[in-house]
């Protein structure tokens, strides 16, 4: 009896041991990981990088980002410019249809910024538009009617939008996805369920073949797509939250590409298998102007000086870039040069100008949101400030909710925060200080920084909008210094070698169309 | 028995509204919001995402609203998953969660009474000090320390077993066994302990002075005497592995509901978090209806309903 059951037990291993049938790479098809369950697939409502992921491959926009990040012609095959730049004519590509056959129209766009913009819908990304005409009175409840606000289609494959005022952008913000087409009747035949498998119609390169929430999601190839149909067949994406599981299950052959955790980074960089992709991301240390001793601009100085930023690539070893100024590297018109740098000499000296005595000053406080990387980062800063100023500094964390409520509340005297690019152009990072820029935490506002802004959003020589910009980046970053740029972030990924033309983008964005798995 | 198991069923009602009233005031006190993002929205936009979910009224309104929306058994919209609501979300995770701890409970129930009972019969020998102190590693090492040492083990190392995600049998192995290590240690420790005292007793002793055969001692004399203590741990720890753990379905990227404990606080999905802690809180109710009327089962001087007695 007892050799029986031994024998059995034996046999069990054995069998697993040796099928291993769950380390099979089935051949084009992709495994990648998600991380957490896409909050929607509704590209109007979508947010998040999560939900991009997956949108990204089953939509398409008027235009595309090309290498350069400049916009291309996607689903418009050309626009043209009005002369005073408030309106533009996009010309809609011929013989688009969607998965279900049913041809691509004007009025397409047009009903899905119709519902973008409802107030019913209540999207959170609504303000990408609030550019075009009427469009934030419409959004706001103060105007009932959407036919006043400035997008219209005259035909089915022409689409007029007018601005409130130039935007040189306008473009890029058109590749975004809560611009991307809708499909008026499905969404009114199917209501909220209408992103579901087999109620979604998308024209993108793939289409959604299954989606167990929380789990995975599957993507199979598109074959009307207009485009060409892709080389993969077929794209899992699984939820796999815990990052070093993911990890476990790229070195067991279950996924094909997973981001590779901080702690981990380390292990990878010098095997074939690890992928490096500096991102437009930023990450800055913010003051509070209105708390003393922030409130004196010599104060902000001498502690944005106090920084030697080439230190944090060393302590975090995530591919982070030191930057001393905002619009990251990459961007059209960043300019590396501009923005304090590291000097403990000047930044005493700017101190005691101030009339502070180090000693005598109140502990300063740096609070951050729970997270290994930015305690790192805190800890670094607070060395940095005791060791070349002589000041006491506190660090503080937060949880994250608890955290935004205070920045949007009574931000502390120094907090850390982080931006991606939205769309590839400095507007989108020079926006947020100005003084009515609810993201602006810092209390600090420039009439002569929002007027430079706001004119280089519509200025359409790229000379003078160079200028324009450095001279922003210098008020924001050397003189009025309200935050102290630390340095920009990177993707790092592990990609098994049977997945060939994977190439991730700045924007932290994946376009599997051209991707091919052995 | 039929009407003392209805009135401890309805006896659970006032249970669950006192849970869902003290979660709703907790939640509401925690500083930071749904719609607090890294991106801040525009006031406008605030205002219609607060109509949509009905987040407008007073907390007083808001209280009533949502006992109201629950006593016709709707649990409300998630704030986080857009166009799902918790009941679409239960309804997915519960039964992963079910299947699991489903797993571990049997896991955890059988091995750990048998090893208790091997130990306990065999007192003081070497089977008995390994089983103590096996259970003394399991009772004290956290879940994602058992974990992490599986998917070294049987993952990495020897490669048989799958370190993550739910295909099938194969992939339950290593977070089932995760999850019963803790109990299953506990539960051997109970009952070494419990059938240590009961070996000792005169009526064990008699039976054998009787020449009644050991096996038959053992089963109906000692380990029907020894189980009363250690079910009472059962009532609750069904209730525990059922609705699932934080740690082991991060771990194991199982798709259970115990994840949403912690994301739907952190993502600050009020209705996801009620929903969740509901669902804990009936799973209690009934698992520990379920092991009294088993007491009366196994101790026949235990009568449930007082008119019985």
């Amino acid at each position: 009896m007892r050799r029986r059951a031994t024998g059995l037990a034996l046999a069990v291993v054995l069998a697993l041991g040796c099928s291993r049938g769950f380390e099979r790479a089935p051949a084009r098809e992709l495994r990648i990981n998600l991380e957490t369950e896409p909050p929607t697939l509704d590209w109007n409502l979508a947010t998040d990088g999560v939900s991009i992921v997956a949108i990204e491959q089953l939509m398409r926009g008027l235009t595309r980002l090309g290498p350069d990040l400049r916009p291309e012609p996607d689903l418009a095959e050309h626009w043209d410019v009005s002369a005073d730049g408030r309106t533009y004519t996009f010309q809609l590509r011929d013989g688009v249809v969607w998965s279900d056959g049913v041809p691509l129209r004007a009025q397409q766009f047009v009903d899905s910024w119709q519902r973008l913009l409802a107030p019913a819908t209540a999207a959170e990304y609504a303000y990408f538009l609030f550019g075009v005409h009427n469009a934030r009175a419409y959004n706001g409840g103060k105007l009932a009617d959407f036919s006043q606000v400035g997008v219209r289609a005259p035909d089915d494959r022409t689409l007029v939008v007018e601005l409130d005022a130039p935007l040189v952008y306008f473009p890029a913000l058109v590749n975004f996805m809560v611009t991307f087409p809708l499909r008026r009747d499905l969404v009114e035949r199917f209501g909220e369920r209408w992103t579901e498998p087999g109620n979604l119609v998308t024209l993108g390169p793939f289409v959604l073949a299954e989606w167990r929430h929380d789990y995975r999601l599957v993507l199979r190839a598109n074959e009307r797509y207009w485009g060409g149909r892709p080389p993969l067949d077929r794209i899992t994406a699984y939820m796999v939250q815990e990052g070093s599981t993911a990890l476990v299950l790229f070195e067991q052959g279950l996924l094909d590409l997973v981001r590779i955790p901080p702690l981990e980074i380390r292990r990878y960089t010098e095997r074939p298998e690890y992928l490096r992709q500096p991102l437009l991301r930023g990450y800055y240390y913010g003051f509070n102007v209105r708390k003393p001793p922030f409130d004196d601009v010599r104060v902000r100085r001498a502690f944005a000086l106090a920084i030697d930023r080439s230190q944090f690539p060393a302590l975090l070893r995530g591919g982070e870039q030191p930057e001393s100024s905002w619009i990251p590297p990459g961007m059209p018109d960043a300019n590396p040069e501009l923005g304090l740098r590291f000097d403990p000499e000047q930044a005493r000296a700017l101190l005691r100008e101030a009339g502070i005595d180090p000693a005598q000053l109140a502990p300063v406080k740096i609070v951050y949101n729970s997270d290994q990387t930015h305690k790192l980062v805190a800890e670094k800063v607070q060395a940095f400030w005791r060791d070349n100023l002589g000041v006491r500094v506190e660090v503080e964390n937060r949880e994250w909710k608890v955290y935004l409520k205070e920045l949007s509340t009574d931000p502390p005297a120094v907090f850390r925060m982080g931006w991606g690019a939205d769309f590839p152009d400095p507007d989108n990072f020079m926006n947020l200080f100005t003084s009515e820029s609810e993201n602006n935490h810092t209390g600090w506002g420039n009439r002569e920084y929002d007027a430079l802004v706001a004119r280089a959003a519509r200025e359409a020589d790229p000379a003078e909008r160079q200028r324009l910009y450095d001279r922003a980046q210098r008020i924001l970053c050397e003189e009025d210094v309200p935050i102290v740029p630390l340095f920009v972030t990177a993707a790092n990924f592990a990609v098994q070698p049977r997945v060939r033309d994977f190439r991730p983008s700045p924007m932290d964005l994946f376009f599997f169309e051209q991707v091919r798995a052995e | 028995m039929i009407r003392y198991a209805l009135g401890r069923v309805l006896a659970g009602i006032p249970v669950l509204w006192v849970v869902a009233t003290v979660t709703f005031a907790l939640l509401r006190f925690l500083p930071g919001g749904p719609f607090d993002k890294e991106r801040v929205l525009p006031p406008e936009i605030r205002h219609n995402l607060e109509r949509r979910y009905a987040l407008e009224g007073t907390l007083a309104h808001q209280y009533v609203d949502y006992l109201e929306r629950l006593a016709r058994g709707d649990l409300g919209p998630s704030y986080k998953y857009v166009g799902r609501d918790v009941a679409d979300i239960l309804r997915d995770a519960v039964p992963v969660s079910l299947e699991l701890g489903a797993a571990a409970f049997a896991l955890a129930v059988v091995g750990g009474i048998g090893l208790g009972l091997a130990a306990g019969a065999r007192r003081d020998t070497a089977v008995d000090r390994s089983i103590a102190l096996g259970s003394l590693v399991g009772v004290s090492a956290p879940s994602f320390v058992v974990g992490a040492g599986l998917i070294l083990c049987f993952g990495l190392g020897l490669g048989w077993l799958p370190a993550g995600l739910w295909e099938g049998p194969l992939y339950a192995v290593l977070p089932a066994c995760t999850l019963a290590a803790l109990p299953l240690a506990y539960a051997a420790q109970l009952t070494r302990a419990q059938v240590a005292g009961v070996m000792d007793q005169d009526y064990v002793r008699t039976a054998r002075a009787l020449g009644v055969p050991e096996a038959r001692v053992r089963r109906r004399h000692v380990l029907r005497n020894a189980l009363l203590a250690v079910m009472t741990y059962f009532g609750p720890l069904l209730a525990i592995l059922l609705t699932g753990s934080f740690v082991v379905e991060r771990i194991f990227a199982v798709p259970g509901m115990g994840r949403y404990f912690v994301t739907a606080v952190t993502n600050r999905d009020y209705p996801l978090v009620l929903g969740v802690t509901l669902v804990y809180a009936v799973l209690v109710v009934l698992a520990n209806l379920a092991v009294d009327l088993l007491y009366a089962w196994l101790d026949p001087r235990i009568r449930v309903g007082g008119a019985e007695r």
